[in-house]
């Protein structure tokens, strides 16, 4: 049993070291600040290709997201709704980024409770150019 | 790798560290562990973000008891910051609980209680745990608590892991106290938990699955 738990932890490490590299090469370079303060959000590229399609951008500022069940609770509430294009979760800018299909809408009311619904709390909603 | 999978596979089959006991709302959640003690495994549905609910299943195997049962938990509390979050829960069981193999005790009536606190960062990670229990074979407590550390931060997808220790004391048991060292591996809507607990020469694997 030690022998599968020093294994386990061997691979752990390894995979750390592993992933640490390739966040630090693959592309989040600029989102990734752990020191707590928030930065502008880069745009997932299912955002960028939901927005090319004529969509509107929504990015809503939220506390509490701090791991991947928080951010799958989001993408799967806001996913199943029929105004949004696209959903995704910017652990580092602590942002839930939407694209609402032209011609529908989402108000901010609608947005924070489906937030708090996920289990979350809204802090600042932002839209279009000032999102 | 073989060892890996063998050690994944213990997991899939044994059952439920109670971390992450509420999901959101609509959500469903599958939890499975194997601690020093007992196999179980909870099935739980979110119908509100303050409330689940769901089926439990866990065999004590040093007594040899299989607990059938209903749980309920509840978000008591939940506090917000930019780059943290805590959380405070209650829950409670009731089922059946009866012998299993050489056990002849009859089923009967069987219900436990149990409060979580959490607080955790991206970075860090601590946690309390403790639960009164008569699964048929007399009255039972334990409590536990658990710190941890992310060697590295990920955003959403990457590959998360955590190196993690968790002290137990179950006043029932030979060795009332133990600590038991485990590696996270997280990733998206899959978590996966193992570790070893030297004092009861016993493997710890738990699996969750949120979905």
């Amino acid at each position: 049993m030690i022998r599968i738990f020093i294994t386990a932890s061997a691979l752990a490490l390894a995979i750390s070291g592993f992933a640490a590299a390739e966040a630090q090469h693959a592309g989040h370079d600029d989102a990734h600040d752990h020191g707590g303060e928030a930065l502008a959000p880069s745009l997932h590229s299912d955002i960028e290709a939901a927005l090319a399609q004529g969509g509107s951008l929504v990015v809503a500022e939220v506390n509490g997201m701090v791991c991947d069940f928080c951010a799958t609770a989001m993408t799967k509430t806001f996913g199943r709704r029929d105004e949004v294009g696209a959903v995704h979760v910017d652990l580092d800018t602590k942002t839930l980024q939407l694209v609402v299909h032209e011609g529908r809408a989402l108000d901010d009311a609608t947005i924070a409770d489906l937030v708090t619904r996920s289990g979350y709390e809204t802090v600042a909603i932002r839209r279009g150019t000032g999102a | 790798m073989r060892t890996f999978a063998l050690a994944a596979a213990c997991a899939l089959i044994g059952a439920a560290a109670d971390a992450r006991p509420v999901s959101y709302e609509g959500g469903w959640t599958a939890i499975g562990e194997r601690d020093r003690e007992s196999t179980s495994l909870l099935t739980h549905y979110t119908p509100h973000h303050e409330w689940s609910v769901g089926y439990r299943a866990e065999w004590m195997r040093e007594s040899d008891i299989l607990f059938n049962g209903l749980q309920a938990t509840h978000l008591v509390k939940r506090w917000f910051a930019p780059d943290s979050q805590g959380n405070l829960y209650a829950y409670a069981g009731a089922g059946i609980a009866e012998g299993i193999d050489d056990n002849p005790t009859d089923a009967g009536a069987a219900g436990f209680l149990g409060v979580m606190a959490d607080w955790e960062t991206r970075r860090w990670f601590v946690s309390y745990e403790a639960r009164v229990s008569d699964m048929g074979a007399g009255a039972d407590a334990m409590q536990a608590a658990r710190v941890g550390v992310a060697p590295y931060v990920g955003d959403f997808g990457d590959l998360h892991t955590w190196l993690m220790l968790e002290v137990d004391q179950r006043p029932e048991r030979d060795e009332p106290v133990t600590i038991t060292p485990l590696v996270r591996f997280f990733k998206g809507p899959v978590l996966l938990e193992l570790g070893y607990t030297p004092a009861d020469d016993e493997p710890f694997a738990s699996l969750i699955y949120r979905f």
